[in-house]
């Protein structure tokens, strides 16, 4: 299992298993479930073969390990670094198993990579269409966005649609909806078509730059609707779905290991929803009802609860409440009362102060659906922090890279719990004799001595005391390996990030 | 230990025994062109410890004993008028011409006296009636004060403390030393058989090059956070002063150099900071459990060392 999958799985499946429990209907289920596999996806991507890499880094060779995974796994043209390289070109990864820097390939979009195989131009135009695409791609979504607003007919078929929507899920459930008060023949092509093109943006810029995030963050949308309204796609269809979303999940180029993978746990927990939790039940259905009550009850205290007339009239339909409330009979037989003119309801509560609360649920929604993945997020930093300050391991200079080596031996016991805390250095291998070796320890003192040359004084160091460091930090990382236990191992790795 | 200093190291040990340490920090100030404070006991060594540096590196070697009528001029010469030339002619105090000077019991002479001899100590010159005379090179002087039988006597103000480098207590010897050097003295005196190993000119070449071991700014950085920390502490009324800090780097330098390395580390740094730093740091009231030995080792313990305090630069931690 790799490190960035552990946490997205861990995020996903979390956020995802919440849902389920509030969930009762097979189809729902089916994609809740499935929908806690595609984190786990790119996990299934595994390491390269490492024959046919050109190795020139400062590290040596010894260091280069062959993974278990097949060597026709990876393109061929990742290459060692070389000075120049941009640095978001470096493949981290792969840099990180085999301890020396390796950079990608020019283009690893799958779309752009067959179009540079048909005309084999250069990196730069693709570069520049990728770009162009993604910026046009932003461009539109922002624009329809706006247009779906600004435009009355597209939002009243907006209205429509939700409209059409509640009663649908009315139909099949005993929620009762405040309609939008439009009429029932307003076309609701507008609305679709400015859907149609955010959601064709939204898929373009996924395919195009291979972000796993939208597909994650479209998987979880979908999924909310189906819960929130308790409506429910064909169980086949909600399957379908998430293959595709799950399909754009995947590293490309596919590997036929993952999507057989993919494809079999699919099934699998298809089959067994559909066998062993068919149907609906009573408890469950209670707990989700409740929840929903409380959802709405949030997003009504948030949207607010006035909507706008579409007919145009100059007096909207919200009564003067106190006029009912202490007018009388005769009042209302001398029609006391009126109705709240659209200024004075502009002036009390101004039309923008409804877009700002919906605007303000829609940020909500979307950062509680981060959330989880904040976490990933932060070791991923962590990790590349680490990873940089690998870097100077193999530098041209060697004094930076003794210094670095040699922090990295001190990191490595800190972390294993062999710190002496404040101590100098110099004094530390008296306190280690008696829990590590007394030859570690003797080692230990000699790589003092260059470690403090290297950081006090303006010698400058050979590669043959570059070489002893390095040799005394892979005796440490071997030693701490060997003795920590499964806690510190998952500790080591996922909050030092020393093992990489 | 660079092999020259191990042999003056030596001779010195033929007549002192057991006070290797103290030997080595003495020869530290040496380097550091610095001045040492002997707070101790009558007849524990110092007299001798001092002769047979002078003897070992063949310095000139004077001693004032302290007393309240011993005058400034005593120590920076005067000028007397001479009949025949009809002119005033400047006799040399005990300060010109020596290069090591034992001031016996400091805190018995007057407080004019003390600071004629603290400013000689401070600018390496005297000036007598306009006329400034050079001291000679070398120069130190080893001052004592006797913590015993205090009466008449006039202490250091804690400013005058301040431009010694090193404030040492030799301590009386343990059961094997003094056993050692009772044999030693049976017979014959064991100064005669101190040599001169080191001469005046490679001593001054030592010092040159003592004082251009590299101190990077990490190190600097340490000895000013040592600084810092010590005069922001609560039970501190006065820190380690500017001056202080100038004579850590000189001496952790010098330690480096006795080391036989031409950089500073910390520990170089931690070395020589209770010695140099323990008479610069002023208590605010007595509170029990609190001595400034105490509080130096606490500000050390504290004080993130310079090896650790980069590791964020690289880590991020």
């Amino acid at each position: 299992m790799n490190r960035k999958g552990l946490a997205i799985y861990l995020c996903g499946a979390a956020l995802f298993l919440c849902l389920y429990f509030f969930e009762n209907n097979t189809g729902t289920r089916i994609v809740l479930l499935c929908s806690v596999l595609i984190p786990l996806m790119p996990t299934v991507r595994r390491a390269v073969s490492v024959k046919d890499t050109a190795v020139k880094t400062g590290l040596p060779v010894q260091t280069v390990k062959t993974f278990s995974r097949a060597e026709t796994d990876e393109p061929g043209d990742i290459r060692a670094y070389l000075p120049g390289d941009p640095v978001n070109r470096i493949h981290w990864k792969l840099s990180a198993k085999r301890d020396e820097l390796l950079v990608r390939p020019p283009l690893s979009s799958f779309t752009v990579e067959e179009k540079t195989e048909k005309s084999s131009e250069s990196a730069v135009p693709a570069k520049h269409y990728k770009k162009l695409s993604i910026l046009i791609g932003l461009i539109a979504i922002a624009l329809s966005l706006i247009l779906l607003f600004v435009i009355p007919q597209a939002r009243y078929a907006l209205e429509a649609i939700c409209n059409r929507v509640f009663q649908a899920s009315e139909a099949v459930n005993s929620y009762v909806y405040e309609y939008y008060p439009v009429s029932s023949e307003q076309p609701v092509w507008p609305a679709v078509l400015f859907l149609g093109i955010i959601l064709g943006a939204c898929i373009g810029i996924t395919v195009i730059t291979g972000s796993r995030l939208m597909s994650l963050l479209l998987t979880s949308g979908c999924v909310v609707y189906q819960v929130y309204f308790g409506l429910s796609f064909y169980a086949w269809i909600n399957i379908a779905l998430f293959v595709v979303f799950a399909l754009a999940m995947l590293k490309r180029p596919f590997r036929r290991k993952s999507v057989t993978m993919l494809v079999s746990a699919v099934l699998i927990i298809s089959l067994g929803i559909a066998i062993f939790w068919p149907g609906v039940d009573a408890e469950t259905e209670r707990l989700s009802e409740k929840l929903r009550d409380r959802l709405s009850l949030v997003t009504e205290s948030i949207a607010g609860g006035t909507r706008e007339d579409p007919t145009g009239e100059k007096e909207t339909r919200h009564v003067h409440t106190e006029s009912l409330l202490y007018g009388n009979e005769t009042a209302l037989a001398n029609k006391e009362y009126r109705l709240v003119t659209r200024e004075e309801e502009e002036i009390s509560m101004p039309r923008y102060v409804n877009y700002l609360r919906t605007a303000l649920l829609l940020m909500l929604v979307v950062v509680l659906l981060i959330l989880p993945f904040l976490p990933f997020f932060w070791l991923n930093a962590r990790r590349k922090k680490a990873l940089r300050a690998r870097m100077i391991f193999g530098s041209e200079d060697k004094n930076a890279a003794v210094y670095a080596l040699f922090q990295h031996v001190i990191a490595w016991l800190e972390a294993s719990g062999y710190s002496e805390g404040n101590l100098p250095y110099r004094d530390w291998p008296q306190n280690l004799v008696p829990r590590l070796s007394e030859d570690y320890a003797r080692r230990f003192k000699d790589c003092v001595a260059v470690f403090e040359e290297a950081a006090y004084s303006d010698h400058v160091l050979s590669e043959h005391e570059r070489q002893q460091v390095y040799d005394l930090m892979r005796e440490t990382e071997k030693l701490m390996k060997e003795k920590a236990d499964t806690k510190h191992r998952l500790l080591l790795k996922y909050r030092d990030c020393l093992w990489i | 230990m660079r092999p020259q200093l191990e042999g003056v190291v030596n001779e010195i040990g033929k007549v002192i025994s057991g006070k290797r340490e103290a030997i080595e920090k003495i020869l530290l100030a040496l380097l550091a062109e610095g001045n040492v404070l002997l707070d101790d006991v009558p007849g524990v060594g110092k007299t001798t410890l001092a002769v047979a540096l002078s003897r070992a590196i063949g310095l000139n070697y004077r001693r004032v004993q302290f007393t309240p009528d011993v005058l400034p001029s005593d120590l920076v010469g005067f000028s007397v008028y001479d009949k025949q030339n009809n002119a005033f002619t400047y006799r040399p105090g005990i300060l010109n011409g020596a290069n090591l000077l034992l001031g016996d019991e400091i805190n018995r002479a007057s407080s004019k006296t003390q600071s004629a001899l603290l400013e000689a100590m401070e600018e390496r010159q005297v000036t007598v009636e306009g006329q400034t005379y050079p001291m000679q090179k070398p120069f130190m002087v080893i001052a004592t004060e006797n913590s015993v039988g205090t009466a008449g006597t006039q202490f250091l103000p804690y400013a005058q403390m301040d431009r010694f480098l090193l404030r040492l207590s030799l301590g009386y010897p343990d059961y094997d030393a003094q056993m050692d050097m009772l044999r030693r003295r049976q017979n014959n005196n064991p100064m005669e058989e101190v040599s001169c190993v080191l001469s005046k000119d490679e001593l001054l070449c030592m010092q040159k090059e003592a004082m251009a071991v590299t101190s990077k700014d990490s190190i600097l950085d340490y000895i000013t956070r040592l600084a810092l920390a010590s005069r922001a502490h609560e039970a501190v009324e006065v820190g380690i002063s500017p001056r202080g800090a100038l004579f850590l780097d000189r001496a952790a330098k010098a330690r480096a150099y006795i080391e036989g390395r031409d950089y500073v580390t910390g520990t170089d740094v931690q070395a020589v900071f209770k010695d140099v730093c323990a008479h610069r740091v002023l208590l605010k009231e007595q509170i029990a459990g609190i001595s400034v030995p105490l509080l130096l080792d606490e500000l050390i313990k504290n004080v993130e060392n310079p090896d650790r305090h980069s590791i964020r630069d690289i880590f991020g931690k």
